[in-house]
């Protein structure tokens, strides 16, 4: 049935991870009465497994709620599910950009956090009307009057006015629904104009194609419309047009306001990108809706099989992945040290490490993943620009970087980085930023217990520890946020790692030349600990260009023998000599120097300093 | 397909018999051991030995390499018997004696054949030792381990330094011809001078043959255990490899010559026994757990003791597992074993191996290769898994 757009409600949920986002949707699946107390399972709208693990939500949905008001009328609220970290924040905001509301869903206990906030204010700049829900308020640790304040501090609004509920229990859920009603604008749109729909989400399905999920803003979806996507040109005929309510339900059209989804034989998620616009292919719109941005790799790594012979096996599990996930990027790279691979690039660290743990999961090879870095743009000095080489080179891989005497000025992308403490721990905050080269922009307190800190940041001092050095210097209080700002110019070496004379061109890494000496005496005299002794001294050192800064020497092995043969058990010590010899077999060398695989992930998973 | 130079006459033929009764286990020791068995258990397995001995000879070669074509001609003669632990000496002398008479008279053995048994220091006196002699003991193989008090009691043997030194005086009293003394050095506890003093103890002592043995952190023991718990200082690899230089000085100096990784000898006093395996020779071993070799066959038998008493008593063989090496393994297990003595391999027995790696060793000054032998250097020694593991192809 197709309601008219005066009685649809479309709107998001935004909530940090673990403050009851899930919990609460499927309160409002039950409350709505879409799906039987027995029926439920806990967070009944994540589907994949790594989500429902996790307890996040990787990929937005659209669930499709009749819902019968106090006031008797019938409503039609679609929850469009929005991702929760910072690394999708485009997505989120296209997520967004299909509502007209948010429920901006608090932990009473825990209070805002760095990545509601940001959520939070793509909610108000897109213009949509904000529901303040605090959550948990059946736990014992609830401050529900505090967490108001702070609420009402960045809203505006009088703190009496929020809800307050239990997800878990149900108790207030009813009436959030009622102020979904009351509060949320209905959606407008042209029921005549030509075809725009947004996509807000793409999700891969093996048999059907790439599952598109959208809202439509004008005119109609029907199955069998020739429709095309306005960014990357790609058209076809709907197959199927659905809603999910909660499960999927065939409808005969979408109209203005509608959420659903369509299938078109599209093969990967690339040709239906996150905010493009699906438009009737003979009858086009004008222009596309506004805000469309290409995904940008920020953060990069080398990942390498451990066994040489799985590359072909990585480069299949990475076609696969980015089927389903456009916004991952990886082309081959060789390297000395590890052999072929890939170089990947991410949104950001979480999606790097939900990338790692599918390709483990769901493929199963062994990896060995490099520091992960960002991209440079350097700049060579003028004089020194080869034939067909361009003057202004980007560098997502530190051993590409060319010598320092070519170099005339490396840019480093730069974040603003919103944090957010209880006070008590804003000096800790402001020294470890500080020490990561942050220029503090901004110090709000919220209110008397909470401060917001306004940073800016180079990405490459927060992509590999700095979210858990912040965690660990607030007991876990603290939260992070940020997004790209811009690029800046950096006095940036190369600090590269030689055993026995040989660079390991998977320990390069471009660092500041302030960190440049302490980078390198961490990096040696770790190895040093992990390359184990061999038929002759290792020396290991770090250098800037020729310029030695560390040193140390793994000793020559001095005694590698079984005292004793007892009982003329002469097979248990050819089993060992020969388990040995398939150990070493396994080790990749770097000149004569033997290192064996778990060096390798160690060196480059421990913090660099 | 060649079967590897083994010249059988060279490397010889030998019986090993395993008692397992010791009267404690000491904490660093993973071997077949039982300790607390009393009178009637041990006496049943000293006629469980003697059972299996007799049937074993009585089913000649046939029965235990049916394929080798030399088995049609019966057993050959062996020229060395080895009574091993456990601690054989913990057997009443009269059980003891009567096993090496049983030995000799199923199977054919050389008349200046090596009849070697283990004894604790405690255990041997000049009586005990007498009727040992009178049973055709050549050579008598103490544990003395250390002549320091403090290295005795880390490694829990119950007797002092003086009591091990008595066992030699014994032994030459007794006119036993060959006298060994096991060493273990690289105790966290022992200093370079309890180790120099233990040597030059056992020099001393008369002895004619030393095994010095680096201590091993072995995991199923009370030892091993407590260094995986932290609990205790595992041994420095770098201190053994010192000690182990100066086992070769002071040893060398006082005329005793390395033959072996751990073993040293007075001129005509080697270990003929041990020879047999590191030359790829054949070998039967009876006894709970025993290992044996006879012409490319490996098979060993039941471990635990009373087990291995009950197959016998029910005339069953108490063979635990087996294995039918093929050339190539063969050639591999000449290489591990036979490098470990100073004399080398013959090349053409161990051939092929990787041969950029033995030039690269021979480079590092730790292989000699010459004269169609491969053998390790005094700088190789201590180093002997990680070059057998390059050199293996």
């Amino acid at each position: 049935m197709t309601y008219p757009t005066e009685r649809i409600r479309n709107f998001a949920i935004i909530a940090h991870v673990d403050h009851g986002k899930s919990t609460l949707a499927d309160r409002m699946l039950q409350e709505t009465k879409l799906v039987e107390g027995r029926m439920m399972r806990a967070q009944y709208l994540d589907r994949m497994d790594l989500e429902r693990e996790r307890g996040i939500t990787i990929k937005a949905q659209a669930v499709r709620m009749p819902y019968t008001a106090a006031d008797g009328s019938e409503y039609l609220l679609n929850l469009i599910d929005t991702p929760g970290h910072v690394d999708f924040s485009y997505e989120v905001s296209r997520a967004m950009n299909a509502c007209e509301g948010v429920v901006l869903l608090v932990d009473a206990a825990q209070g805002m956090e760095a990545q509601t906030i940001a959520n939070l204010y793509l909610a108000v700049e897109a213009g949509l009307e904000v529901i303040p829900v605090l959550n948990k308020i059946d736990l014992p640790a609830a401050r529900p009057e505090q967490v108001a304040l702070e609420i009402a501090s960045l809203l505006g609004g009088d703190p009496e006015d929020i809800l307050a509920v239990s997800a878990k229990t149900g108790i207030g859920v009813p009436a959030v629904l009622e102020r979904i009603v009351e509060r949320v604008p209905a959606p407008r749109g042209d029921p005549d104009a030509p075809t725009r729909a947004l996509v807000f989400d793409s999700v891969y399905d093996a048999y059907r194609g790439v599952i598109t999920y959208v809202r439509v803003v004008d005119g109609w979806l029907r199955p069998g419309l020739d429709v095309r996507l306005m960014v990357t040109g790609y058209h076809n005929e709907i197959d199927e047009l659905a809603v999910i309510s909660p499960e999927p339900k065939p409808v005969d059209a979408l109209g203005p306001g509608e959420v659903g989804y369509l299938t078109a034989a599209i093969k990967k998620v690339e040709l239906a990108r996150v905010g493009d616009t699906v438009t009737e292919h003979n009858r086009p719109a004008a222009e596309p809706l506004p805000g469309y941005r290409e995904p940008t790799p920020m953060v990069f790594s080398g990942l390498y099989p451990m066994d040489s012979d799985d590359f072909p096996d990585l480069r299949d599990a990475l076609d696969r992945l980015r089927l389903n996930d456009a916004s991952f990027t990886f082309e081959p790279e060789t390297s000395v040290a590890l052999g072929f691979g890939f170089r990947c690039g991410f949104l950001g660290l979480l999606h790097m490490e939900i990338i790692s743990e599918r390709l483990d999961r769901e493929f199963d090879i062994p990896l060995v993943a490099t520091a992960p870095n960002v991209k440079y743009e350097v700049h060579l000095d003028e004089t020194q620009i080869r034939p067909n080489e361009d003057a202004v080179l980007l560098v997502s891989n530190p051993a590409e970087l060319p010598a320092p005497n070519r170099i005339a000025r490396i840019l480093e992308p730069v974040v603003d980085a919103m944090i957010l403490s209880p006070s008590e721990y804003v000096g800790a905050v402001m020294q470890l930023c500080e020490a990561r080269r942050g220029d503090l922009q901004k110090m709000d307190y919220l209110t008397e217990e909470r401060v917001e800190l306004r940073y800016r940041l180079p990405l490459a001092e927060i992509v590999f520890d700095f979210f858990d050095r912040l965690k660990s210097s607030t007991r876990g209080y603290a939260s992070l946020d940020y997004e790209p700002a811009d690029m800046a110019d950096a006095d940036l070496v190369k600090v590269d790692v030689l055993l026995n004379g040989e660079p390991v061109d998977a320990f390069s890494s471009i660092v500041h030349r302030d960190k440049a000496y302490e980078y390198g005496r961490g990096m040696v005299s770790r190895l040093r600990e992990l390359i184990p002794r061999q038929m002759f001294d290792v020396p290991i050192q770090a250098a800037i260009g020729s310029k030695i800064i560390a040193r140390e020497t793994v000793k020559a092995r001095r005694k590698d023998v079984i005292a004793k043969c007892y009982g003329g058990d002469v097979t248990r010590k050819r089993k060992l000599l020969e388990k040995q010899k398939e150990g070493k077999r396994k080790m990749k060398s770097v000149g004569t120097v033997e290192i064996p695989q778990e060096a390798f992930v160690a060196a480059l998973s421990v913090n660099a300093d | 397909m060649t079967t590897p130079d083994r010249d059988p006459a060279a490397a010889g033929a030998a019986v090993y018999v395993h008692v397992p009764f010791c009267r404690s286990r000491c904490p660093y020791c993973d071997f077949n051991v039982l300790t607390g068995a009393g009178a009637e258990p041990q006496a049943r397995y000293a006629a469980a030995v003697r059972a299996e001995l007799s049937r074993v000879a009585a089913a000649g070669p046939a029965a235990v390499a049916p394929s080798d074509a030399d088995a049609q001609c019966g057993w050959p003669v062996f020229g060395s018997v080895f009574v091993g632990g456990g601690t054989p000496t913990q057997l009443p002398a009269g059980d003891l004696a009567a096993l090496l008479r049983h030995v000799r008279e199923v199977l054919p053995l050389a008349a200046d054949a090596e009849i070697t048994v283990e004894a604790n220091p405690e255990d041997v006196d000049g009586a005990y030792l007498a009727t040992l002699v009178d049973a055709g003991l050549t050579r008598l193989s103490i544990g003395a381990q250390s002549f320091v008090a403090h290295v005795l009691t880390f490694l829990g043997r119950g007797h002092d330094s003086g009591r091990a030194l008595r066992a030699v005086a014994s032994a030459r009293d007794a006119a036993v011809p060959h006298v060994n003394l096991d060493l273990i050095y690289g105790s966290p506890c022992e200093t370079d001078e309890d180790w120099a003093a233990t040597l030059d103890t056992a020099v001393a002592s008369g002895a004619d043959h030393l095994s010095a043995y680096a201590l091993t952190v072995e995991a199923n023991t009370p030892y091993g255990v407590d260094v995986h718990r932290g609990a205790a200082a595992a041994p420095d690899d770098d201190v053994q490899a010192d000690r182990m230089s100066a086992a070769e000085e002071r040893l060398e100096r006082a005329g005793l010559a390395r033959y072996e990784i751990s073993n040293w000898a007075r001129l005509g006093a080697q270990s003929r026994h041990n020879l047999v395996y590191w030359r790829g020779g054949d070998w039967l071993g009876v006894g709970a757990g025993a290992h044996s070799h006879w012409r490319g066959r490996r098979w060993w038998n039941t471990r635990p003791t009373l087990r291995y008493v009950e197959q016998v008593h029910h005339g069953w063989p108490p063979v635990a597992g087996e294995e039918a090496l093929d050339d190539a393994t063969r050639r591999s297990e000449r290489l591990l074993m036979g490098l470990r003595l100073v004399e080398g391999v013959p090349r053409a027995a161990v051939e092929p191996v990787d041969e950029a790696q033995t030039a690269r060793m021979v480079d590092a000054g730790l292989v000699t290769d010459e004269g169609g032998r491969l053998a390790l250097t005094a700088a190789g020694r201590p180093l002997a898994d990680d070059v057998i593991r390059r050199l293996l192809p």
